[in-house]
């Protein structure tokens, strides 16, 4: 074979498949060996996008918790007292507003990926999932740092108010990385929906932004889940976050186990959101580079 | 990006790609913009989207062998950048199928895919990670890349949006190059750069030639094709009008635009 030497031959055949899934392992072993550029292209965007601010990425912690302040004066203002104490609250409010903003920021940012990354998707061949998971990563790293900005809050409330109810160590804790993977999961496969969707039609990330307002308002973040009653209920459930979010508040809060139906929500909607938004997304991504 | 096959794969070892009946298709929207809103108020009002069909391909067939530098001529809208995105496996193939026996490197717009504000250092990282290198390959070619894209002293730590349209067309070229490719397809991407640099592609393409890679160029230069391409194709309205000789690819084509063959008409055609 008259090829250059350390050359493995490497047949690739590319063939109509419209409106069908290309061959499914091919792509997920490409999506895995080029992790690094999604994990650059997330280390990259964070680089570039506080480049130019003086307070750089100081503001990935002042945001969220400037946020938090704004969010628990409306609700102590229009839901004074209540059964729980006000230390306690905001603590949910926290905790629950920057698991909030970790899966709202996938999609968001997700779903722009595509869209924004148009002259690379027009000059390489790579899997186009690797854009919004790229996102996905940013918003990790960008939610990283609210946690101890989280733990410094619930420490200056307790000192502060000593009767604050604060959760000691407790091997409950151990249940936060299974609540961040599936946050990360379900974010990320919303954003393979709305990157999709954000092609074909390029106002849904101004429409997004009404949906994600919503969104938080039917989410256990200013509100506690206990505080539902009867059909209520339901909203922790046919929410894609309400399972995360009620178990963010029950560990983070409250230092409790999470229950079955919970650990299984939360199972069932990131599964659910990976299976659908990944099937919307890859079986039109070849059409991506026609419509950009 | 492979597909798994449902005829048998015939690929002879001594070629590098095979098209065997290529037709790709698309659908445009003839809307100024298409949002929700306009399809909701279509749906509202019972019309359909104006769309209008492109045939950017059609029924081409084509063998390039390993070594060669293949030469695409014809006029805009003639089909040769749509036939570089389905290669390198951007585009999908309405019918027919394209196999390629080898790793490819692309460079079909110049500067694609760079952050402005990022350095060139950082896009280089970015850029090799696209194309499929690790992170060790790619802080082996750094400094190489960087000589290579002769960028003044310093420049390689500069945000790109600080580059002249030279330096930043000169990085890519040297990014596109230096990615050891097997299959090197250029779109208009020899325009980057003074006359060394110029001549300094040149020489690396014949370099990656003579190691048996095999390169693919569309070009309105012409003089860049007579100069460097052993086989030439011409192409028209998604056809392949011609293939053969450089010179006389170039010749029909150049009689065919009915501007005869002056000097300066081989600079950008």
């Amino acid at each position: 074979m008259p090829v250059n030497e350390g050359f493995v031959p490497k047949i690739q055949v590319f063939e109509p498949h419209r409106a069908s899934l290309p061959p499914l392992i091919p792509y997920l072993r490409e999506f895995w060996t080029r992790r690094a550029f999604a994990s650059e292209l997330a280390r990259f965007g964070d680089k570039a996008e506080y480049l130019d601010s003086r307070l750089g990425k100081v503001w990935l912690v002042l945001n969220p918790l400037l946020l938090g302040m704004v969010y628990y004066l409306v609700v102590t203002i229009i839901r004074p007292g209540g059964s729980v104490s006000g230390m306690t609250r905001l603590d949910h409010l926290l905790i629950g507003l920057f698991t909030f903003y970790f899966a709202q920021n996938c999609v968001t940012a997700g779903a722009l990926s595509i869209t924004s990354g148009g002259r690379l998707i027009l000059n390489q061949a790579f899997p186009r999932a690797l854009l919004p998971f790229s996102s996905a990563i940013q918003s990790f790293q960008q939610f990283l740092p609210t946690i101890p900005v989280y733990i410094f809050v619930l420490v200056a409330g307790k000192w502060a108010y000593p009767t604050t109810i604060v959760p000691g160590w407790t091997w409950n804790f151990l249940w936060i990385p299974f609540i961040l993977i599936c946050t990360g999961l379900t974010g990320f496969g919303l954003a393979l929906v709305f990157a999709t969707l954000n092609v074909y039609f390029r106002d849904t990330t101004k429409l997004l932004t009404y949906i994600t307002r919503i969104w938080m308002y039917l989410s256990p973040v200013l509100w506690l889940p206990s505080s539902l009653r009867g059909n209520m209920k339901i909203l922790l459930w046919i929410n894609p976050l309400g399972p995360v979010l009620n178990a963010t508040s029950r560990v983070w809060v409250s230092g409790e186990s999470l229950t079955q139906p919970i650990i299984l929500g939360c199972i069932l909607w990131a599964v659910a959101s990976i299976v659908i938004g990944g099937y919307f997304f890859i079986s039109r991504e070849r059409d991506f580079a026609i419509r950009l | 990006m492979r597909s798994a096959s449902k005829s048998p794969i015939v690929m002879p070892d001594d070629l590098a790609i095979r098209i065997e009946n290529l037709s790709i298709t698309y659908k445009v929207s003839l809307e100024a913009k298409r949002t929700m809103k306009n399809a909701l108020m279509r749906a509202s009002l019972n019309q359909k989207e104006r769309t209008r069909i492109i045939e950017a391909v059609k029924g081409l067939t084509l063998d390039v062998p390993h070594g060669s530098v293949l030469g695409i001529v014809g006029s805009n809208g003639a089909g040769k950048s749509t036939l570089m995105r389905c290669i390198a496996g951007i585009l999908s193939p309405t019918e027919g199928r394209v196999i390629v026996n080898g790793k490819i490197s692309t460079l079909l717009a110049l500067g694609v895919g760079f952050n402005p504000a990022l350095s060139g250092r950082d896009n280089i990282i970015l850029g090799g990670l696209a194309s499929g290198l690790n992170m060790d390959e790619i802080a082996e070619k750094t400094d190489e890349i960087a000589e290579f894209a002769a960028l003044p002293d310093g420049f390689i730590d500069l945000p790109v949006r600080t580059y002249s349209s030279g330096m930043y067309g000169r990085l890519s070229f040297a990014v596109a190059v230096s990615m050891t490719p097997d299959i090197l397809l250029l779109d208009e991407a020899l325009s980057a750069g003074d006359a060394a640099f110029k001549e300094k592609s040149f020489e690396r393409m014949r370099q990656l030639c003579a190691e048996a890679r095999t390169i693919l160029i569309v070009s309105h230069a012409l003089a860049t094709v007579t100069d460097l391409c052993d086989t030439a194709i011409w192409m028209h309205k998604g056809a392949m009008v011609a293939k053969g000789k450089p010179e006389e690819i170039v010749d029909g084509y150049l009689k065919f635009l009915n501007v005869g063959s002056l000097p300066s008409n081989y600079e950008d055609m």
